[in-house]
């Protein structure tokens, strides 16, 4: 396998609302904010890989089609990729691995939400005939699952809002985020109104508009830019089916399965220790306790008292901060969100993550994960190639 | 026994949409009966206007006024029109190439079976109130006589 690298990472502003820009515009300022951070022109591109949210979100059926001028795709190949909210990472991973197969020297990687023109919230559980309506929004789905993790663990209920509270303090730090709540407290998320026990508003994403880009280049090419290449030093995919007797919702396998290959890829036996950051998705305060076990950060039932001690706070001094860039509570395009969660970990390894860089990181995990917690992507970055 | 069921179900959801500055500024100048263009880095205007080169990928943001009058360039004649056309009476679909435009653009013509012809000039006919919407050429109609170039 050949080694590729981030040259390039591109993002736009993430607003409740771009009316300013159609969609077509709003992918292009994120391809163009790469592709200038990675100090190429379009010509410089043999392909592109975008990735969105399913098809119903925004009522545009297939859009990588309208999507190709805007792209600069004339003339190159043009793949999309689709695996729900974990799109944004799995599209990094294609893209990757679209160089490291040889296929490719130089790529360029895509992913948008515009949710203020969409219906996310009801478009997830579309009506079928033979069958009651689900009718269910995120929240509601996995709720349930929430409540069995506390069941299990015994974590003290304020995790969550513990969750909601550091990673707000870390996004305030990021003026690219959606939401900007640098005043926030455990009281205000407490009082705030329970949407889906355990789940209140506050400990919630927001619903964004926005996009995200990377170029990703071969080792030759890897060192022609203005930036230090950031390494990709594994990456996998894994899914499981939405339902099946004895499946582990609230620590799937699959999601076991996928890190274990990414840390085997990248020597990592001790996740802790050997990263120095990671960007996890995290749609709801509770899933960080949670993917804390997954991930292999806590034995399991012990991953709340990383987040209760402090370990994943940058503004506690925690030994490995998690979402230092605010997360899906701050910003969340969804087609976009596992693809600043990848890039924020390439950020982080370059050292240019502004106020919410994390000192001397470099090496860092990007996470994401979609579907009814059954599509997972992920990938180690780090300074070094090997 | 056992049936192979399969039943007919409808879905739809509500959705918002932006133009964005291009796009926008085209819908909003129909409102004042002028049609825009942009022109693309090889120099070639574009009607309706695109966001961004179809071969550079560049943003576009040089706007063109061009005619209302033009060109047909290709057209297909609809003999029986159905309840979603927008005429009740045999029409063209045609597309009209706009003086100071270098490309087409699709739209109806309403002229007469035995009028219709390549290289024919013709005219837009604006709504009465205008509202932003392409809708607002309600057509292309054949040139009044002398007017052509």
């Amino acid at each position: 396998m050949q080694y590729a690298a981030v040259t390039g990472i591109g993002q736009t502003q993430y607003k409740a609302r771009r009316g300013d820009v159609s969609i077509a515009g709003l992918v292009h300022e994120a391809a163009r904010n790469a592709l200038d951070d990675a100090g190429l022109d379009w010509n410089d591109i043999e392909a592109v890989i975008i990735g969105k949210a399913p098809d119903m979100f925004e009522g545009v059926i297939m859009p990588e089609i309208y999507l190709a001028d805007a792209l600069g795709c004339d003339g190159k190949p043009m793949l999309r990729v689709h695996t729900a909210g974990s799109v944004g990472g799995s599209t990094a991973l294609v893209a990757a691995s679209h160089v490291q197969s040889g296929a490719f020297r130089r790529v360029l990687t895509v992913t948008f939400e515009k949710q203020s023109e969409s219906n996310a919230m009801w478009a997830l559980s579309n009506p079928q005939p033979f069958s009651p309506h689900l009718n269910a929004g995120a929240g509601g789905y996995f709720a349930p699952i929430m409540r069995e993790y506390i069941r299990r663990s015994g974590a003290p209920r304020d995790t969550g809002i513990k969750v909601a509270v550091k990673d707000r303090l870390h996004g305030a730090r990021n003026p690219l985020n959606h939401l900007q709540m640098p005043d926030i407290s455990m009281q205000e998320v407490e009082d705030s109104p329970m949407l889906w026990d355990p789940i209140r508003f506050l400990e919630s994403c927001p619903s964004s508009d926005g996009a995200c880009a990377m170029v990703i280049a071969d080792e030759g090419l890897a060192n022609d830019g203005p930036r230090p290449p950031v390494w990709i030093r594994g990456g996998a995919m894994r899914s499981e089916p939405t339902m099946y007797a004895g499946r582990d919702e609230v620590n799937p396998q699959a999601g076991r399965d996928c890190v274990a290959d990414v840390y085997a890829q990248a020597g990592i036996d001790n996740p802790r220790k050997q990263l120095d950051c990671a960007e996890v998705y995290v749609p709801f305060s509770w899933y960080e306790p949670m993917w804390l076990e997954n991930l292999g950060f806590a034995e399991e039932g012990e991953g709340w008292r990383l987040t209760m001690e402090g370990a994943t706070s940058l503004d506690e001094g925690g030994d490995i901060p998690w979402n230092c860039s605010g997360g899906v509570l701050c910003s969340n395009p969804i087609g976009a969100s596992g693809m600043i969660r990848f890039a924020e970990a390439a950020r982080q390894v370059r050292g240019d993550a502004g106020e919410h860089q994390v000192d001397g990181a470099r090496t860092a995990l990007g996470h994401a994960y979609g579907g009814g917690a059954q599509f997972y992507a992920m990938w180690v970055v780090s300074t070094d190639k090997s | 026994m056992s049936e192979r069921l399969s039943q007919q179900f409808e879905l739809g959801y509500t959705y918002t949409r932006s133009t964005g500055p291009i796009v926008g500024r085209f819908l909003t100048e129909l409102r004042q009966r002028r049609i825009v263009g942009t022109r693309g880095d090889d120099g070639r205007v574009y009607v309706p206007p695109m966001e961004f080169d179809p071969v550079t990928a560049s943003a576009l943001d040089e706007f063109v006024e061009v005619a209302d009058c033009g060109e047909v360039v290709s057209w297909c004649w609809v003999s029986e029109p159905r309840d979603s056309h927008p005429f009740d009476t045999p029409f063209a679909w045609a597309l009209v190439k706009l003086d100071g435009a270098d490309v087409p653009m699709v739209h109806a013509v309403c002229a007469g079976r035995d009028e219709m012809r390549t290289g024919m000039r013709v005219q837009a006919c604006w709504a009465e109130e205008t509202r932003g919407y392409i809708t607002d050429i309600v057509c292309f109609e054949p040139e009044a006589q002398g007017k052509g170039p």
